[in-house]
């Protein structure tokens, strides 16, 4: 077991008018909450561009990310948060997982509670796991939606741009769609709801290297969130 | 060669939080003619995040060698 700090840099995405609670820690032990030895949380626009940093004490059990991102100028903005923290492997012998409610304010429906996309070290050497994690899939209920479905993807990446394909299944058909993002950029597409009748099924997403990616669904008339969550590697 | 708009590759930047190995780990293995070395050859290959990077990073070490 080494004594230096293991690294894990995980990904969301945050809307103007949402409450956003992230959970640092979800896992507890019998005797006290653990704690991530460091955490860097850094803010971007969809070009891009770093809007800033948020301080954060590693003790802090919950970040009231819509709170600490208030005044960043993010009217009606989708921005992408990168969370880059260190924990101290005896601590969390596979990795620490972030937690997050998502509630846009006012709206009717329920707050969404998800898992933070782990992107960069979710797979530490340590345990030696060899299944392939750029190749995501998410299975929606099937029934028809009723609300638009989408899929939020972002670049993590400091040099490399990313050309991802996004594959939409409906029964025996399927929709392509290219997306291409340079380092630290990030995008929102549609996903048809149905196709000659046929409800979404399932989303795939195939690229280089892993991306932050979260499949969404917005009421039609409000635009308020309905679902938000990361995609799965089924593939061993 | 550099890319416009895209931050020069520092010794100090973690380059693959899989394997803890650094931007300047990376360089001096690949200049010395020793990457990968040997407890980083899963390196890109685990959470495949940093696999463009990585390749980036090669890329530029290749060309300045």
């Amino acid at each position: 077991m080494s004594s230096e700090l293991s690294p894990l840099l995980s990904v969301t995405f945050h809307e103007q008018g949402c409450d956003h609670l992230i959970e640092l820690v979800h896992q507890r032990d019998e005797h006290a909450r653990r704690q991530l030895a460091s955490v860097d949380v850094a803010v971007y626009d969809a070009d891009g561009k770093m809007l800033g940093d948020i301080p954060v004490d590693p003790r802090d059990e919950v970040v009231d990310l819509a709170g600490r991102l208030a005044g960043h100028g993010l009217a009606g903005e989708r921005v992408m948060v990168v969370l880059d923290s260190r924990y101290d492997e005896r601590a969390f012998p596979y990795r620490p997982h972030h937690y997050a409610f998502v509630h846009p304010r006012r709206a009717a429906a329920a707050p969404l509670y998800y898992a933070v996309n782990a992107v960069l070290g979710g797979v530490p050497d340590r345990i030696g796991a060899t299944g392939i994690n750029n190749f995501e899939t998410y299975l929606f209920l099937r029934r028809h939606l009723a609300a638009r479905p989408g899929l939020a993807l972002g670049n993590p990446s400091r040099f490399a741009t990313a050309e991802a394909q996004v594959f939409a299944y409906y029964g025996a058909q399927r929709q392509t769609q290219k997306v291409v993002l340079e380092p630290k950029r990030h995008t929102e597409i549609g996903l048809p709801a149905t196709l000659e009748g046929e409800p979404l099924g399932r989303v795939e997403v195939k690229s280089l290297f892993k991306l932050a990616t979260y499949v969404l669904a917005r009421r039609a008339r409000s635009g308020e969130l309905v679902l938000f969550d990361h995609l799965f590697t089924y593939f061993k | 060669m550099t890319t416009p708009g895209l931050p020069e590759p520092v010794d100090s930047m973690l380059l693959c939080y899989c394997t803890n190995l650094t931007i300047g780990e990376l360089r001096r293995a690949y200049l010395d003619g020793r990457w990968p070395l040997p407890d980083k050859e899963r390196t890109g290959k685990l959470c495949t995040g940093c696999l463009g990077d990585l390749l980036y990073c090669l890329r530029r070490f290749s060309a300045a060698r």
